[in-house]
């Protein structure tokens, strides 16, 4: 319905990129917001008003609408129709389409180049969180005294849900978007991705699926926590077609990604890059999208089948009408829990790479390392149904999921075998990197321990559904996984700006989010203990004072992350010079310049021992 | 970077980012809509006494949601819905329930519960019953105050609101109604405190309990009650 | 560049910091969990909190140790100035280390394991042949109970009274979306679904007021959706349910 689009543009064919000297950011919107408009006021056309599936129905398509149209407007599907047309690309097309000679310019168009896509995910991440927290915010300032003072909690209860899967969203990519595509490649010794243009989609994609999820926002209705499960979804107004849109669109995006990954480290290695000489971050990357690929085809399943409940009357969740709630609860976790640790291996992966070259040894027990991580990934598909122990689903398989839960403490404690390993009888070098990496270490056995309480379902059955589930899973992700990812973002950003990350500024950073964390996550565990249920808009008196700090242990964290967010952005182009291998490294991206040329490497580099051996070092700095 | 130009940059960015989040906040606050609350008016001849009246309409057609009923002129609802009453008083409450109604889904609510004597009056009847399948809404209200938290005095009141099945006689707003039918009761508050109201006769659209919509919407079918 | 020292040093002060953490964290853990949760009205509330206990304590040493090692690191091995720091010895693997650690490992979870499934066990088993039965029904935004009263009515009630020492089967339903039926004091919970009733069963041990809280997100006023529980003697709970009106 947008093809209009493709011919408008004049075709340069002599200098190479045709239409896509034309489509950037811009575009994409303008498609998107045309599409949008144009799907609406044809399926508003068609469909009666005012009827409870037809309304969904035509946000369905006016969601569709803007998918297209965002593709059409980024020039994705620019080499598919050219193909399709008998029209190949030429060299100079696919030089055009990696951004040669294009400056900053490229960072706004749909750029094969893999380290401009791990950039722009820099960015993307940073936008994901930055709105994820802004909610965040405003959720702990509702919070700061009980009664509904600042919203309501018909707004407050949308905040939680869209903060929720804001986060979620952002921490999937946030060490496997920027590193996995700008690192990876390069550690492997490939000139490239696999298949670069599938890697500008995945990204784009991701842009247009959070393009809906704000769309919730401001259409409203979006009230059932992130985990938005049947039977309340059947009271949600169209913010939820939007919602269920946008998660079908991400896990298109997460997939091309995952699949785009694998092939690339199994394919494109240099000569001599075995198995075995894979820098750690690596393995954590492939295992990591081996699981999503896994996992994220449950949560398009529950989606797809949501809006055919909403728009064609189906009923696989009403329980009414035949279906089951807990159905679509099996489905979701399916993928939930995998998910938790597609977010956990990348982070714990780039936080053993950093470890070792700080401490200037090899990854402790390397093996251990990789099994440990595949342990967790094959552990996590097993154990979805203790989300539901108090469901009253199947209580007789409590047990048996009981005990894959609890093994999971296994696999967790060879990573900590690993760390302290790799850092023992090291010389530490205390760089920013390294103390993001100690936090790391404090938060993530709190995170551990609280969660075997929750594995246990005579600790469950009280616990469950309070704040004390709240606070073990923000420890896992904000206090492990986002310190592990704004380690690896302080390890690696010298090699994307050839600027250190400001020592100082990041160390300010460092304590407020670490004693931020702390501050409001240990409180928030009381609240729990005490017994305040999650979700709640307000809460009874006895729960005043640990709300209260929570809420100020929050804005710390806030001012942390403020910081850092001024550090990367001034430090970007006014940041103490780093060279290209600030840290002494010997894994391949610190052996190719800064910022690396397109295409990586001029000769493939022969790859003899892994990049462990800081005793002879191979390295100029 | 020396140790003043780090600090520097730290404070901006707290200052500089913390004031936008600020701002947004504010304007958030202030551009959710706050309803004026419906103040209890004292009686003039009883000492302790407020009388509160609030109607409740198959429409938004009424008035209280803007021109032609808002958004969702179509949705069913109570004006006003925020209620404001002074602390340790004895509240007469008049409903004029203007909406049709069938059968409630839990008998429960068809007691009357809670009031002064767990009775109302219907139309002038004292009844502390009525019939379970003839129940246009109920105002039911409950829990403990928001503010002060459990501390508070905890309440838990309940009126059906009878099925009007008259023809349309009255113009209000743009909506044309039956004559309504009075409910009228009474009961006490403590100290300050907000309660939460909602109806709990499921009036609202979806496929599961019929609370969609306007019974999950505020401005509606729920509201607050501020002792204050 | 070789480094010649192997950055060996005396342990003496880890196994220290180890120790007087573990005992931190074994005295936290005994005091705590009884400190900060609801007061306990059930049997089932005291083995939550005592499985509560025993995790804690049991988990203290490992916490500890990840303690003591991080903090002995940064202590004695963090490297001084500004140059760029020698390498680390090059050990990679330590077998002996790696079994001792995963056996360690695998001994806590078992221990954890048998303790849980045993808790479960002892929750699950003494169903008696006569509990006092009780529907809860959970709607949008209000609890509501039934009992059998007496020649076979019913009678309902927004507070939940129930008699000391008698075993509680509830049978947990919902009229509209899922809620979760909460005592914090009891230590149970379980959700009430629609078209479908699941139980749950406790025997309150101690007189007084408990709370009922709901701990499924279920819409607009899911934070106000609480009530109030109350145990009576058994006789004080006859009577009390012999005044309340039949509904049916």
């Amino acid at each position: 319905m947008t093809t209009t689009l493709e011919h408008k543009a004049p075709v340069i064919k002599h200098e190479g990129g045709g239409l896509a000297r034309h489509q950037n950011f811009l575009t994409a919107m303008i498609g998107g917001v045309a599409g949008a408009f144009i799907a609406w006021a044809i399926s508003h056309h068609f469909f009666a008003q005012d009827v409870r599936t037809t309304s969904d129905a035509v946000a369905v398509l006016t969601g569709c609408g803007w998918i297209v149209g965002f593709w059409l407007g980024i020039g994705a599907l620019n080499a598919p129709l050219a193909w399709l047309i008998g029209s190949d690309q030429t060299r100079k097309d696919q030089l055009y389409y990696a951004g040669e000679d294009q400056g900053t310019k490229r960072y706004w168009k749909y750029c094969t180049d893999h380290k401009v896509v791990g950039v722009q995910y820099i960015v993307m991440t940073m936008v994901l969180l930055g709105a994820g927290g802004i909610l965040a915010m405003a959720i702990r300032t509702e919070l700061i005294v009980p009664g509904n003072h600042f919203v309501d909690q018909q707004v407050y209860n949308g905040f939680i849900a869209v903060h929720g899967m804001l986060m979620i969203l952002a921490l999937i990519v946030a060490v496997a978007g920027p590193w996995g595509n700008f690192v990876v490649p390069i550690m492997c010794g490939a000139k490239d991705m696999a298949f670069p243009r599938l890697n500008a989609l995945s990204l784009w994609t991701l842009v247009g699926a959070a393009g809906l999820l704000l769309t919730t926002l401001a259409v409203g209705s979006l009230t059932m926590g992130w985990v938005v499960l049947a039977p309340i979804t059947d009271q949600a107004g169209v913010g939820m077609d939007f919602f269920a849109l946008a998660i079908l669109v991400f896990t298109v995006s997460t997939t091309v990604a995952g699949v785009n990954t694998i092939c690339t480290v199994f394919t494109m290695r240099t000569k001599g890059m075995t198995l075995e000489r894979l820098p750690i971050m690596v393995w954590g990357a492939i295992i990591a999208a081996a699981l999503g690929l896994y996992a994220f085809p449950y949560f398009s399943l529950v989606e797809a089948l949501q809006i055919l409940d909403r728009t064609f009357s189906t009923s696989f969740f009403i329980g009414n009408a035949g279906g089951t709630g807990w159905l679509q609860a099996n489905l979701f976790w399916l993928m939930g829990h995998p998910e938790v640790y597609v977010i956990l291996i990348p982070a714990v992966a780039a936080v053993f790479e950093i470890a070792a070259v700080m401490a200037r040894k090899p990854v402790f027990s390397y093996r251990t390392a990789v099994a440990g991580m595949v342990g967790l990934a094959g552990l996590s598909i097993l154990v979805w149904a203790h989300h539901m122990f108090t469901t009253g689903w199947a209580p007789t398989l409590g047990g048996p999921f009981m005990v894959t839960t609890e093994l999971i403490s296994i696999p967790t404690g060879l990573f900590f075998l690993v760390l302290i390993g790799t850092l023992w009888r090291g010389n530490i070098w205390m760089k920013l990197p390294t103390v993001w990496v100690f936090g790391f270490i404090a938060n993530f056995i709190i995170a551990g321990i609280t969660g075997i309480y929750l594995s246990d379902i005579p600790i469950d059955n009280q616990l469950h559904g309070t704040m004390f589930v709240t606070a073990h899973f923000h420890y896992v992700f904000v206090g492990s996984v986002l310190f592990g990812a704004i380690g690896a973002l302080a390890f690696w950003y010298p090699k994307v700006t050839g600027r250190y990350l400001d020592e100082k500024l990041g160390r300010i950073s460092f304590w407020l989010s670490f004693i931020g964390v702390q501050v409001t996550f240990l409180a928030m565990f009381i609240s729990g203990l005490r017994g305040m249920p999650r979700r709640y808009a307000s809460y009874a008196f006895i729960f005043e004072h640990t709300n209260f700090i929570s809420t100020m242990g929050a804005y710390m964290i806030m001012a942390g992350m403020l910081v850092l967010m001024g550090a990367v952005i001034y430090c970007w182009n006014h940041g103490e010079p780093s060279g290209s291998n600030p840290w002494h490294a010997n894994s391949l991206e610190w052996l190719v310049s800064t910022p690396p040329p397109l295409e990586n490497f001029d000769v493939l580099p022969v790859v003899t021992e892994d990049p462990y051996n800081f005793g002879k070092e191979l390295v100029r700095s | 970077m020396n140790r003043t130009k780090a600090i520097g940059i730290a404070l901006t960015s707290v200052l500089l980012g913390g004031g936008a989040l600020a701002l947004a906040g504010y304007s958030l606050a202030s551009a959710t809509p706050h309803q004026t609350a419906q103040k209890c008016v004292p009686n003039p001849t009883k000492v302790g006494h407020c009388t509160l009246t609030i109607s409740s309409y198959p429409d938004s057609l009424a008035g209280g949601h803007g021109k032609d009923g808002g958004a969702h002129p179509d949705w069913v609802s109570y004006l006003n819905q925020d209620l404001s009453v002074p602390a340790n008083t004895v509240v007469d409450m008049v409903v004029n329930q203007y909406d049709g109604g069938e059968v409630l889904n839990n008998i429960f609510f068809d007691q009357v519960m809670g009031t002064i004597g767990n009775v109302a009056k219907y139309d002038g009847v004292t009844l502390s019953k009525v019939a379970p399948d003839h129940v246009g809404h109920t105002f039911t209200l409950r829990g403990y105050p928001g503010l002060n938290g459990q501390s508070g005095k905890r309440i838990f009141l309940n009126v059906p609101l009878i099925a009007n099945e008259g023809e349309n006689a009255v113009k209000i707003g743009s909506g044309e109604y039956p004559k309504p039918v009075v409910i009228e009761f009474s009961f006490k508050v403590g100290s300050k405190g907000v309660y939460q109201w909602n109806c709990e006769y499921p009036c609202g659209s979806s496929r599961v309990g019929q609370f969609g919509f306007a019974m999950a919407s505020y401005g509606y079918m729920a509201g607050t009650l501020t002792v204050e | 560049m070789t480094n010649s020292n192997d950055n060996k040093k005396s342990l003496k002060s880890f196994y220290w910091l180890w120790a007087i953490l573990t005992a931190l964290g074994i005295a936290v853990s005994l005091y705590a969990p009884g400190y900060l949760m609801p007061e306990s009205m059930s049997q089932t509330m005291h083995l939550s909190v005592l499985t509560m206990v025993v995790f804690s304590v049991a988990a203290a040493p490992v916490a500890a140790g990840v303690y003591a090692a991080a903090l002995y690191i940064l202590r004695n091995w963090t490297h001084k100035g500004d140059s760029v720091p020698a390498a680390g010895p090059a050990f990679r693997e330590s077998g002996k280390v790696v079994i001792t650690w995963t056996l360690t490992s695998v001994l806590l979870t078992v221990f954890l394991l048998i303790w849980g499934l045993g808790a479960l066990a002892a929750d699950s088993a003494g169903s008696t042949a006569n509990p006092l039965v009780v529907k809860v029904v959970g709607q949008q935004w209000v609890w509501s109970f039934e009992y059998q009263g007496q020649n076979g009515t019913t009678v309902m009630s927004n507070d939940l009274y129930l008699p000391k020492g008698r075993e509680v089967l509830f049978h947990v339903t919902s009229l509209d979306v899922t809620h979760g039926f909460w005592a914090p004091q009891m230590g149970t919970q379980v959700d009430a679904n629609d078209e479908t009733i699941t139980d749950l069963h406790v025997t309150p041990n101690k007189l007084g007021t408990f709370d009922v809280r709901c701990t499924q997100f279920c819409g607009l006023n899911h934070a106000f959706m609480v009530t109030q529980g109350h145990v009576l003697t058994p006789s004080a709970f006859t009577t009390w349910l012999n005044a309340q009106p039949a509904r049916s």
